[in-house]
C-alpha cells in the first residue's frame, strides 16, 4: 500500500435520530478510506456502527458532515458502494445466478452478458453448480456467498459490510473469513467492514477502526501490519486483540457508569 | 401416494351417491322434491349432450356463466391489482381511500342488483358489474396487504445494488416479493366473483346463464335439472380453483415450504 490514495472521506459526520428524547448516534467524525484496503471497524454495542455503515451507503442521510467518495459528494444510495447486510438479504424469489445478475441487469447489461459476468463471480465465491438453487436450498455461509458475489458483480468503489457472518456458527465464520481475504486478495476491492468481533477484525483488517460508545467517535485506528494468512494463535496477533479489547472494555465501563448515574433519583 | 389419494376420494364419492340413492329410492319416494342420483346423473348427460325443451343445454350456460365471469372478473383484477399497489406503496393514498373502501365493502354484492338493475338494465355489462363488485375488494385487500408488508432489507439491498427509481423497486422488488399474497387475492377473488355469478344470474340480470337456468327450472317443478345445473356450478368453480392453484404453484415455487392442500 505505496500508494495512499484516497476512495472514501468522512468529514465533520454528525447523526442525530429526532425524537423525546433525541438520540446523537455519530459525533463529529472523520475518517479517510484508502484504495484497495480492508477497513475493519469495531466498537461497542449500540454505539452506531451501522448507522455509519448506512450513512456511507446513502441509506440514512447525515445531520451534518459530508461523505466525499473519490471527492464528489454522495447523494443517495447507489451501485458505486453495494451493501452486504448482516441478515440474508437475498431476494428468494431469484435463483443464485437471477440474486447476482440483480445488479448487472439495471445496469442495461442484455442477458447474455449478465449471465456470464454473473457466472464469473459465482465461480469467484465458489459456488458454480448452485447458481439454479434459490435461497431456501441454501445454508447460511452460502447465502452470505451469494450476497457476496451479488455486490462484487456491481463492481463497486467501495463495499460496505454489515456484519455479514455474525450469524454463522464459529466455524464456517472462521472458514468465510479465509475465503473472504482470498476473495478481496483476488479482486483488490476497498472494503470496510463492520463487526463486533474483534478477533475477525483483526483476522481481517488492514487497519482496524475502534469507536467509542455513542456518541460514535474515532476512539483510535490501528495498523494490522500481520503478514496473511494471519495465525489466530501468533503472540502478536494476540496481544493486538488484547490492545483493542482493553480499548473497547474502557468504552463498555463508560456506558455503565452512565448508566449507573442515570438510575440514581 | 398419488393413487391412493385416488381411491379414497372415489370410496368417498360413490358412498355419498349410494347414501342420497337409496335415501330417495326408500324414504323420499318423490323424485319431483329429490330426485335419486341416478336420476340427476341421467339428467346431467342428457343435458350436456341434447339438452332439453325450452331451453336447458348446459353446455351453453356454462359457456355464458364463464362469459359473465370473465367480464366482471377481469375488471376486478385490473381495479384491484392496481389500486392495491397504489395504496399499499403510497401511505397517502391508503389514508385517502381507506374510509371509502371500508364503507362499500361490508355492502354485499347482492344489495348492489337493484341499483345496478336499475342503471344497467338487463345486460351482460350488469351480470358483470355485479361480480366486478364481489371480486375487487379480496383482489384490493391482499395486494395491498403483499404490498405494504414487502421488507426493507429487500427494498434497501435492491437500492444499494443500484435499483433508485420507484419504478424500477416495484417492477423489480415490490410485485416479485408481494407475489404470495396476490395469487392468495386471484383466487379468494376467482371464488367470490363465480358465486356472484350464479347470484347475478338468479335474479335475472341475464336471460342465459347457470344462475338464470337454476331458477328457470324451478318454474318447471324440474328438480333434477336444477340439481344438475347445481353440479355443473360446482365443478366449474372447481375447476377454476385449480387452474389458479395450479399458476400459484409454478409462480410460487421459489417459496420455502408452499401448502398446496
Amino acid at each position: 500500500m505505496s500508494l495512499r490514495e484516497v476512495v472514501l472521506s468522512v468529514r465533520g459526520l454528525k447523526k442525530v435520530f429526532e425524537g423525546s428524547p433525541s438520540v446523537v448516534a455519530i459525533e463529529s467524525l472523520n475518517m479517510d478510506v484508502y484504495d484497495g484496503e480492508f477497513l475493519c471497524i469495531v466498537g461497542p454495542s449500540g454505539c452506531g456502527k451501522t448507522t455509519l455503515l448506512r450513512i456511507l451507503a446513502g441509506l440514512e442521510k447525515p445531520t451534518s458532515g459530508e461523505v466525499l467518495l473519490k471527492g464528489k459528494p454522495i447523494k443517495g444510495p447507489g451501485p458505486d458502494r453495494v451493501m452486504v447486510f448482516q441478515e440474508y438479504s437475498l431476494f428468494p424469489w431469484r435463483t443464485v445466478l437471477g440474486n447476482v445478475m440483480f445488479g448487472l441487469e439495471l445496469k442495461g447489461l442484455s442477458r447474455q452478458e449478465a449471465i456470464r459476468e454473473a457466472m464469473k463471480y459465482i465461480m469467484l465465491v465458489g459456488l458454480e453448480g448452485f447458481e439454479n438453487m434459490y435461497p431456501h436450498e441454501l445454508s447460511g455461509g452460502m447465502k452470505q456467498r451469494v450476497a457476496l458475489a451479488r455486490a462484487l458483480a456491481c463492481n463497486p468503489d467501495v463495499l460496505l459490510m454489515d456484519e455479514p457472518l455474525s450469524a454463522l456458527d464459529a466455524q464456517t465464520r472462521n472458514y468465510m473469513q479465509e475465503e473472504l481475504i482470498k476473495i478481496w486478495d483476488r479482486t483488490r476491492k476497498t472494503i470496510i467492514f463492520v463487526t463486533h468481533n474483534v478477533e475477525e477484525a483483526v483476522y481481517l483488517g488492514d487497519r482496524v477502526m475502534v469507536l467509542t460508545a455513542r456518541p460514535a467517535k474515532i476512539k483510535s485506528t490501528i495498523e494490522v501490519n500481520i503478514e496473511r494468512p494471519r495465525n489466530r494463535f501468533a503472540s502478536e496477533f494476540l496481544k493486538l486483540r488484547m490492545k483493542i479489547l482493553d480499548m473497547l472494555r474502557e468504552e463498555i465501563e463508560k456506558v455503565m457508569i452512565r448508566s449507573n448515574h442515570s438510575l440514581r433519583p | 401416494m398419488k393413487f391412493k389419494n385416488l381411491l379414497l376420494y372415489l370410496t368417498s364419492l360413490i358412498a355419498f351417491l349410494l347414501v342420497w340413492e337409496l335415501y330417495c329410492q326408500l324414504i323420499v319416494r318423490n323424485p319431483m322434491f329429490l330426485p335419486p342420483s341416478s336420476r340427476v346423473f341421467a339428467t346431467f348427460i342428457e343435458l350436456m349432450i341434447f339438452g332439453r325443451p325450452p331451453s336447458f343445454f348446459l353446455p351453453y350456460d356454462m359457456l355464458y356463466s364463464l362469459f359473465h365471469y370473465s367480464i366482471g372478473f377481469s375488471l376486478a383484477l385490473i381495479v384491484g391489482f392496481s389500486m392495491g399497489l397504489i395504496t399499499g406503496w403510497i401511505k397517502l393514498a391508503n389514508e385517502l381511500s381507506y374510509p371509502i373502501i371500508e364503507l362499500i365493502r361490508p355492502i354485499p354484492p347482492i344489495a348492489w342488483i337493484p341499483i345496478t338493475i336499475l342503471m344497467l338494465k338487463l345486460t351482460d355489462a350488469a351480470a358483470g358489474f355485479i361480480i366486478f363488485i364481489g371480486a375487487v375488494f379480496p383482489m384490493l385487500l391482499n395486494t395491498r396487504h403483499g404490498v405494504a408488508s414487502v421488507e426493507v432489507r429487500y427494498l434497501e439491498a435492491a437500492m444499494t445494488l443500484g435499483a433508485t427509481s420507484s419504478l424500477t423497486l416495484i417492477r423489480k422488488i415490490v410485485i416479485p416479493a408481494a407475489l404470495p399474497s396476490i395469487m392468495t387475492g386471484i383466487r379468494v377473488s376467482s371464488g367470490v366473483a363465480w358465486m356472484c355469478v350464479v347470484a347475478a344470474e338468479l335474479f335475472g340480470v341475464a336471460p342465459y346463464g347457470l344462475g338464470y337456468k337454476i331458477d328457470l327450472a324451478r318454474f318447471y317443478l324440474a328438480t333434477d335439472i336444477i340439481i344438475a345445473y347445481m353440479i355443473a356450478i360446482g365443478i366449474l368453480g372447481l375447476m377454476l380453483d385449480r387452474v389458479y392453484r395450479a399458476i400459484e404453484e409454478k409462480a410460487l415455487a421459489w417459496r420455502v415450504g408452499l401448502v398446496i392442500a
